[in-house]
C-alpha cells in the first residue's frame, strides 16, 4: 500500500439519471512517481473515474484510495493531496492570472508568506510569470491550460490529475504542455500524474503505463511498448512480381508459417467476389434509411438486368457506380446482357459493356500481383529468413515493407469497432436533424 | 452529493473573505455594471421623483416629503436587483467551469455559500450608499447631521435585507440549467416583488403586506425618512425571518448541487 499512491478496487459508478453504467468494476494501482494514462474514446468512463478519485462524485460500489486516504470517507484529506486540471477550463476570466492562483492558495489554507513564494515558483514553471497581471479572459487557450496546471501544483499535491489536458490545443502548444508535464515528473519531487486522454500519441509520449478503457471497463493495461508487442510485434507486407509460379505461393506460405517467431501469414486478396460498394455511405440529406437495407436492395437489382437498366436510366448515381466498379464485378454484369437487352442500356454503359465483352480489359487484370502480409514477433530477425524462403522458391519480390504496429493499431484493435459505431450513430443523428429541419419548412 | 460536504460545520473564514472579495472585485472591475446601476438610479430618481412631487403622500396620518419617499424606496429597490442577480452569478460560475474549482477545494460548501452571500451583501451595501449619495446630490434627501447616522444605520439594514434576496438568487441559480430562464425570473420574481413592494409608488398596505420585500422597503424608509407603514419591529422580524428562511433554502440547494461534467 505504501508504494501505491492510488489504489482502485472494483470501482463501479452508476448514474441514477438514465441508469447509465459509467464505470464497470475496474481495479488498478498507480505507483509513486508514475505517469499513468487512461486512454479511451469519449464516453468510456475516464472522466467519471477521475471525478470519483477527485471526490467530485461518490462511487456506487468499490473502494478507491488516494495517498492512502479513502475517497469516500476522507474527502478533505484526499482533496489536499491532489491537484486537478479539468477537461473544460475552470478559471475565472474576470480575475487576473495571479489572483486566480491566490484564491486557490487561500482555499487550500496556505499561509501568506508561503503562498507568495509558491505562486511565483509555479508561474515560472509554466512560463507565465510575465503575464500574471493580465486578466485570464485575455489569455490564449494554451496559456489558460498552463495556468491551470500551475494552479494544480500550488498546494504541492502528491498526485496531479490531468483530464484531457491538451484537448482543443494546436500541435505546437500541445507539445509544449507535454514538455511541462514531463518536467514535473523529473527530479526529486517526481510528482505522480494521472492523465486521461483520447489522443494516442499523447499517451504514447507521456505515460509510463497506459490503461485502455471502453464502456466503463479496462480492456488492456500495460506499458506502451508491451501493449504494442501484445498486438503483433512487426508487420511485414511483401508484394511479388507477377510470375508464372504463382501456384507456388500457398506452399511458400506454409513454409513461412514454419519459421520460428512468425505468428500469422495472410494471402493478399485478389479482385474476386467483392461487394460493389463496401463502404457505401448515403449522401447527406438522404432519407434516414439503414445502409444495410440499401445494400440489400442493390444486390437485388444487380441480379436482374431489367431492373439494372431501369436504375441506370433513372439514377445517374447508379451509372457512375457501374463505371467505377471493380473489373470482376463489371464482367459479371456484362455477362448478364445479351444483344437484345443491350439495346435498352444507356449509351455510355453500353460502350463499357461492349468493351468488356470484347475483352479489352484483359491486360489490366494481369496487373493484379499476389501479395502476402506476415505478422511476426520481431521483424528484424525473421525478415532475412522469410526472404531466403522466397528466393528458394524462385519467386521475385517487388516491394517489401516492414512497420511496427503503432499504439493507434493497438487502440483500434481493442476499441476500433466501437468508435465506428459511435460515429455512425452520430451521422444518423445529424441526418435526423436535417430531416426535422426540412419538415419544419 | 451532500455526503461529500466535507467538514460540515467548519467554516474557513479566510476563504470566506477571499470569495467575498472576489464578488466585490468583479463588481468594481465591471465598469458597465457600476455605470448602469448609477444611471438606473438617476433615471428612477428623476422619473418617479418628478412624477410624485405634487402628490401628497400620507403615511400613518402624517404627510411626508414625496421626494424622500421615492429616494428611500429606490435605495431599497437596489437590494432587489443586486441581490437576485448577484446570487445568480453562481450560474455564471457553473457555466464557465469555475464552480468545479471551488467544489474540489478542501473547504465546506457552507464556506463557499457564506463567501458568496457576504460578498453580494457587501456589494449591495456599496450600491445603497451610491444611491443615497445620488439622492443627496440631487436634493432628494434633506441634508443635515442626522443623515450621517442614518446612513451608518442603513448599512446593517441593507446587509440584513439583502440576505433573503441573495437566498432567492442562489436557490434559483443552483437549479437553473439554461440561460433562457433569466427572462422568466425577471418577469415572475423581480418585477412583482419590486412593484408590489410600494418602493416606487405609494400603495395601500392591503396589497403590499403579502410581499416580504415590502418590509425591507419599509425598514429603509423608517431609517432614512423616519416614517413607516408598519411598526419598525415588525419590519425587522419579517426581514430577518425571510432572510434566514431563504438562506437556509439556498444553502440546502447549494449542498445538493452537482457539477455535471
Amino acid at each position: 500500500m505504501s508504494q501505491n499512491i492510488i489504489e482502485v478496487q472494483n470501482l463501479t459508478k452508476i448514474y441514477d439519471e438514465g441508469n447509465v453504467l459509467a464505470v464497470d468494476d475496474i481495479s488498478f494501482n498507480i505507483k509513486k512517481g508514475e505517469i499513468f494514462a487512461l486512454l479511451g474514446p469519449n464516453g468510456a468512463g475516464k472522466t467519471t473515474t477521475i471525478s470519483i478519485l477527485a471526490t467530485l462524485l461518490t462511487s456506487t460500489n468499490g473502494e478507491a484510495y488516494v495517498n492512502n486516504y479513502n475517497v469516500n470517507k476522507e474527502p478533505d484529506k484526499v482533496r489536499k493531496s491532489i491537484g486537478i486540471v479539468f477537461q473544460e477550463p475552470s478559471l475565472d476570466g474576470e480575475m487576473k492570472g495571479w489572483e486566480n492562483l491566490e484564491l486557490h492558495a487561500i482555499l487550500y489554507g496556505m499561509p501568506k508568506k508561503e503562498r507568495q513564494a509558491k505562486i511565483k515558483e509555479v508561474l515560472k514553471l509554466v512560463d507565465l510569470d510575465d503575464r500574471a497581471d493580465a486578466f485570464v479572459k485575455n489569455y490564449s487557450g494554451g496559456m489558460k491550460r498552463r495556468l491551470e496546471i500551475a494552479r494544480g501544483l500550488i498546494h504541492e499535491p502528491t498526485v496531479l490529475f490531468l483530464d484531457e489536458p491538451t484537448l482543443g490545443l494546436d500541435p505546437q502548444t500541445r507539445r509544449k504542455i507535454w514538455e511541462k508535464i514531463k518536467e514535473l515528473n523529473k527530479g526529486n519531487s517526481k510528482i505522480t500524474i494521472l492523465i486521461t486522454t483520447h489522443y494516442m500519441e499523447e499517451a504514447d509520449q507521456l505515460a509510463d503505463r497506459i490503461c485502455i478503457m471502453d464502456h466503463g471497463k479496462i480492456i488492456a493495461m500495460d506499458t506502451s511498448e508491451n501493449l504494442k508487442k501484445q498486438l503483433s510485434g512487426d508487420v511485414i507486407d511483401i508484394q511479388f512480381e507477377n510470375v508464372e509460379e504463382n501456384f507456388k505461393i500457398p506452399g511458400l506460405i506454409r513454409e513461412i508459417k514454419g519459421i520460428n517467431g512468425v505468428k500469422n501469414v495472410s494471402f493478399g486478396t485478389t479482385e474476386g467476389e467483392q461487394n460493389i460498394m463496401p463502404n457505401f455511405q448515403p449522401p447527406p440529406g438522404m432519407p434516414n434509411i439503414d445502409p444495410a437495407m440499401i445494400q440489400a436492395r442493390i444486390r437485388e437489382i444487380l441480379s436482374d438486368p431489367k431492373k439494372l437498366i431501369i436504375a441506370w436510366k433513372r439514377m445517374p448515381m447508379a451509372a457512375g457506380m457501374f463505371l467505377n466498379a471493380p473489373l470482376a464485378m463489371k464482367k459479371k454484369i456484362a455477362n448478364m446482357f445479351n444483344d437484345n437487352l443491350l439495346e435498352e442500356v444507356p449509351d455510355n454503359i453500353k460502350k463499357e459493356i461492349l468493351k468488356i465483352k470484347k475483352g479489352e480489359f484483359e491486360e489490366e487484370e494481369e496487373h493484379l500481383e499476389p501479395s502476402i502480409s506476415i505478422s511476426c514477433e520481431s521483424g528484424g530477425k525473421q525478415l532475412p529468413l522469410i526472404i531466403q524462403k522466397i528466393s528458394e522458391n524462385g519467386l521475385k519480390i517487388k516491394t517489401a515493407n516492414m512497420h511496427q504496429p503503432t499504439l493507434e493499431d493497438v487502440f483500434l484493435h481493442y476499441v476500433g469497432s466501437t468508435i465506428r459505431e459511435e460515429s455512425s450513430n452520430h451521422t444518423k443523428d445529424i441526418k435526423k436533424m436535417i430531416q426535422m429541419r426540412q419538415l419544419r419548412k | 452529493m451532500s455526503d461529500l460536504n466535507i467538514g460540515k460545520t467548519k467554516v474557513n473564514y479566510s476563504a470566506v473573505w477571499i470569495l467575498a472579495k472576489r464578488e466585490l472585485m468583479s463588481f468594481w472591475r465591471n465598469k458597465s455594471r457600476v455605470i448602469s446601476s448609477i444611471t438606473q438610479g438617476i433615471l428612477f430618481l428623476f422619473v418617479f421623483g418628478a412624477g410624485f412631487s405634487r402628490v401628497n403622500i400620507v403615511i400613518d396620518g402624517s404627510s411626508i416629503d414625496s421626494r424622500a419617499f421615492t429616494a428611500s424606496g429606490i435605495a431599497a429597490m437596489v437590494i432587489l436587483f443586486t441581490g437576485i442577480f448577484g446570487g445568480m452569478a453562481v450560474f455564471r460560475d457553473k457555466m464557465f467551469g469555475f464552480m468545479k474549482e471551488l467544489m474540489v477545494a478542501p473547504v465546506s460548501r457552507r464556506t463557499l455559500m457564506l463567501g458568496r452571500t457576504v460578498g453580494i451583501a457587501l456589494q449591495t451595501m456599496l450600491q445603497v450608499v451610491i444611491m443615497i449619495t445620488l439622492g443627496v446630490i440631487f436634493g432628494y434627501f434633506g441634508y443635515d447631521l442626522s443623515l450621517i447616522w442614518r446612513v451608518i444605520l442603513i448599512l446593517p439594514v441593507a446587509f440584513l435585507a439583502s440576505l433573503g434576496i441573495v437566498g432567492i438568487g442562489l436557490t434559483i441559480s443552483t437549479r437553473l440549467n439554461d440561460m433562457q430562464s433569466f427572462g422568466l425570473i425577471q418577469t415572475f420574481i423581480v418585477m412583482p416583488m419590486m412593484w408590489v413592494s410600494g418602493a416606487l409608488i405609494p400603495l395601500p398596505i392591503q396589497i403590499t403586506m403579502f410581499n416580504p420585500f415590502t418590509y425591507s422597503v419599509d425598514l429603509f424608509r423608517f431609517v432614512l425618512v423616519g416614517v413607516s407603514y408598519f411598526p419598525f419591529w415588525l419590519d425587522l422580524i419579517v426581514t430577518s425571518g425571510f432572510g434566514s428562511l431563504l438562506i437556509i433554502i439556498g444553502a440546502r440547494s447549494f449542498n445538493k448541487m452537482e457539477i455535471s461534467q
